[in-house]
């Protein structure tokens, strides 16, 4: 009991470290801009009470440590900022457009991982057959696709040619295939080789054979069994993963014309509208490091035995 | 005494076949791998591409031609040509120019940085260690396209915005692997021997610890080429790259974009040359990791 208690100690205080780091990170970014971060923000036509006012909102006439203090502050206040562009709550910007983004990693979260099964166990049953080349080489192809670029020809195909999708915007459940679809084709990859060589470990088991002996009906014997192996290394590629698909789908949203997170980042950088960059970035670190935290506790609780490592 | 010195000559004579024949075993190894041998040649056409540009095609990559926009595949323009009339082809080959450089740049930056904290960290331990595996964890909660896309975005456009925008966090992926090399290094025997002889630890860091990290890192450069050019080719579509003009792959998938119902060939094409790139670096590492360093593990 007492060295569960300290690894659970341990990995808390690792956790709050990590989130202030990625916090001054995120802090720092503002500064990274050559030249003055106000006047970049406000553009050429800014007069010099506007550039002074800015400059005394975002404290940004204080030293660096007092800056980020108040900032994260806020922050933890649950206020993260007035958008430089909309001139509104960076907040509600962003509780407009999170749906959306979630909506589409989420779809795609789930699209990959049973897409990935599902290769991976076909697979393996037909291993050393044409199927199972075909299965590797697709994960091949798509792991070498850039997702914004399937994304297009997926648009041009089903879009454009066949009109069987919307092409822009969101218009019900129908416009959500193509894009989740062009980020979930290049994940399902990454679960479809893990996945396959615990189906190949578990076929080769002997208790399989035994139950195949007595006459159970084998392929749900194998996919049970091989589930629960396959269980720990699909969680771990979930875990590594997740930054690619939140990232495919920042890039995804621009390609399909949403207007989610993704859109709201990119448009962001390219109006020099810092407050809004600052927060997206927090709140999309944050979500990778609970995430992370998430697959720990999923650990411990599929296999006891690495619950103290 | 002559005899000695013939034994002598004789025992340097098999340590260099032995050093040789180690060389032909991780070949013998990596050519048996079908996959490796065909990315070894993707690539090696791809060098060729961007070496021989001006010599592969008669156009030049910026010559616009008003006259001549969109036009189809043709005998003259094999893959046609964009909104400016220029020659399709023309642009993907020097744009593969422009790939190589850039993927060659950020391997380099991010590889430098990297296995030097890989060493420092597997090598001392201790605080540094501490130190070193923290800011990869911090970095490492930021996705590569997030970070890349707000720092190029800040700095500016340009070449090596790119690279630093791309390398700030690719470089925790080299230092996780180098790092684990090294403590698995630092408990061999040879290392002891050196350490119970009294060999200072910078002298021992390199001679045995780098020259025993190095398959590792070259496994580790052929792994991150295909994050490199994908993240390039991400940031030149979104507009965060190099600079329009200039003929690179993710900025010609973008402005073909617009003409996807009149000109299609143009982003197609442009995304199957960033696709086979990819593909025969995802090849060759395959192959080199099981060559060189089966101990590494994708991921």
């Amino acid at each position: 009991m007492h060295g569960r208690n300290k690894y659970i100690l341990e990995k808390f205080s690792g956790i709050i470290i990590t989130m202030i780091g990625v916090s001054l990170i995120a802090f720092l970014i503002l500064h990274l801009s050559p030249g003055d971060p106000v006047r970049i923000m406000l553009g050429h036509s800014a007069t010099e009470e506007n550039i002074i006012a800015l400059r005394s909102r975002l404290n940004l006439d204080r030293p660096l440590y007092v800056q980020y203090i108040s900032w994260i502050t806020n922050v933890i206040q649950g206020d993260l900022g007035i958008s430089i562009r909309y001139n509104r709550p960076v907040i509600d910007l962003i509780r407009e457009r999170i749906g959306i983004t979630l909506l589409l990693t989420g779809t795609a979260i789930v699209l990959s991982v049973f897409g990935g099964i599902l290769t991976g166990v076909i697979s393996a049953i037909k291993r050393n057959t044409w199927i199972d080349y075909l299965g590797t080489i697709q994960t091949m192809f798509w792991i070498s696709v850039p997702p914004f670029w399937s994304g297009i020809l997926l648009l041009y195909l089903f879009g454009l040619k066949l009109r069987w999708f919307p092409i822009t915007g969101m218009v019900g459940f129908r416009s959500l295939v193509l894009p989740a679809l062009a980020l979930a084709l290049a994940q399902q990859a990454w679960f479809a080789r893990p996945m396959r060589s615990e189906m190949l470990e578990v076929i080769n088991q002997d208790y399989i054979k035994a139950a195949k002996a007595k006459g159970v009906k084998n392929s749900l014997v194998i996919f049970k069994h091989a589930m629960r192996n396959a269980l720990i290394p699909i969680v771990t590629m979930l875990a590594l993963r997740l930054p690619w698909i939140i990232g495919g789908s920042i890039v995804i949203e621009k390609v399909f014309g949403w207007s989610g997170m993704g859109s709201l980042l990119i448009n962001s950088v390219f109006a020099r509208d810092f407050p809004v960059v600052q927060a997206i970035l927090l709140i999309i670190s944050f979500a990778v490091i609970f995430a992370n935290l998430l697959a720990d506790i999923l650990y411990s609780l599929i296999d006891p035995r690495i619950r103290v490592e | 005494m002559a005899t000695d010195i013939n034994e002598i000559r004789n025992e340097i004579k098999s340590l260099k076949q032995k050093k040789n024949s180690q060389l032909s075993l991780v070949w013998l190894r990596f050519k048996k791998n079908k996959l490796s041998v065909i990315g070894l040649i993707i690539i090696a056409i791809i060098f060729f591409t961007a070496l021989l540009a001006p010599v592969l095609t008669p156009y030049n990559p910026y010559q616009i031609d008003m006259t001549n926009r969109l036009s189809s595949p043709s005998s003259s323009n094999l893959l046609g040509t964009d909104a400016l009339g220029r020659d399709v082809l023309t642009r993907l080959i020097y744009g593969s120019r422009i790939a190589m450089l850039i993927g060659v740049l950020i391997v380099l930056f991010e590889g430098f940085i990297g296995i030097i904290f890989g060493i420092i960290s597997g090598f001392f331990g201790g605080l540094p260690d501490k130190i070193i595996m923290r800011l990869v964890d911090i970095l490492r909660s930021f996705p590569v396209i997030v970070l890349a896309i707000a720092i190029a975005g800040i700095l500016g456009q340009g070449l090596f915005n790119v690279v630093i925008a791309i390398g700030i966090v690719g470089w925790t992926t080299y230092t996780r692997m180098v790092r684990s090399k090294i403590l698995v290094i630092k408990e061999s025997e040879y290392v002891e021997n050196a350490r119970a002889i009294g060999e200072s630890t910078f002298s021992i860091v390199l001679r045995y610890v780098i020259p025993n990290a190095i398959p590792t890192a070259i496994v580790m450069v052929c792994i991150m080429m295909p994050t490199a050019l994908i993240a390039s080719a991400t940031l030149s579509y979104l507009g965060l790259g190099v600079q329009p003009p200039l003929a690179d792959w993710g900025s010609i998938i973008s402005s073909g974009r617009n003409y996807m119902l009149e000109a299609p060939w143009i982003s197609t094409s442009a995304g199957f040359f960033i696709m086979f790139t990819v593909l025969g670096f995802n090849f060759i590492g395959d192959g080199l990791r099981d060559a060189l360093d089966p101990t590494i593990k994708r991921n």
